[in-house]
């Protein structure tokens, strides 16, 4: 059995005017976090709590805290619950956040580690590609996003 | 995006792209390594081909299918696509919730 797996990062950046403090509350306060990325969540903000976000209807992320500096850096893992229409599993992706100070607010910066199968040739590893490809193209659907038909 | 999403949604057509990823079958070959009719295994190749992942080339008489790697676009394009917008909610939002609490300070 011959599996290298090396992980895919994404890296994404917004520039926020507005304080670490106040973004920092987007991140870990479920009233906020439902304004920007669900329509329902649960947040346990200490290591090892929950984060749960119905992202869309029937489609819930879900994972737990890793590690919070607040306001910082939060680090949680990833994965679509069971009935969601993907397969990727609870806690086998992780997301970092950064909130790093400017002079004009926040620069955040996003980091989403999805493990990938470097080899290819192996069934298993293949089988958890095309899951991440299902999870990110139906999280990706601009059309079905409760968020941006507000 | 929609089309490959659709396809791979079926674990049987994820079964038959782990098979083509691995080598070139013809649809013979894909055929004996599923308890299924033959017809139903060429229905799930046209959904493939049609959605991009799976490549359909004549040799002789055979038909050989193997997935095409970049019709699978990268996952990391999908990742961004799903956070994009997500991150520029979250500054509108954030940068509203600035300004409602510290109004007053301008």
């Amino acid at each position: 059995m011959e599996t290298t797996t090396e992980t895919t990062r994404v890296e994404r950046e917004v520039a926020i005017a507005a304080s670490p403090e106040t973004v920092w509350e987007f991140f870990v306060d479920p009233d906020k976090a439902t304004r920007w990325m669900g329509i329902d969540a649960s947040l346990e903000p200490t290591p090892g709590g929950l984060y749960r976000v119905e992202v869309l209807p029937g489609t819930v992320a879900r994972g737990e805290f890793v590690e919070l500096d607040p306001p910082r850096r939060a680090v949680w893992t990833w994965g679509w619950e069971p009935g969601s229409p993907s397969p990727l599993p609870v806690g086998a992706s992780t997301v970092a956040v950064d909130l790093v100070p400017t002079d004009s607010g926040t620069l955040v910066r996003l980091t989403h580690e999805l493990p990938r199968d470097t080899a290819g040739r192996h069934a298993e590893g293949w089988e958890h590609y095309l899951s991440r490809l299902a999870v990110a193209a139906s999280g990706a659907d601009p059309g079905t996003d409760p968020w941006l038909s507000r | 995006m929609d089309a490959a999403l659709k396809a791979i949604a079926a674990p049987r057509r994820r079964e038959i792209l782990s098979l083509v990823h691995r080598e070139e079958l013809c649809a013979g070959d894909i055929a004996a390594h599923f308890e299924v009719t033959w017809p139903a295994v060429s229905q799930h190749l046209t959904v493939l081909k049609e959605a991009g992942l799976v490549d359909e080339r004549r040799s002789g008489t055979q038909r050989l299918y193997r997935a095409r790697p970049e019709g699978l676009a990268d996952v990391k394009a999908f990742v961004e696509a799903f956070w994009d917008p997500r991150l520029e909610a979250l500054k509108r939002e954030a940068e509203r919730e600035e300004k409602r609490t510290h109004g007053n300070d301008d």
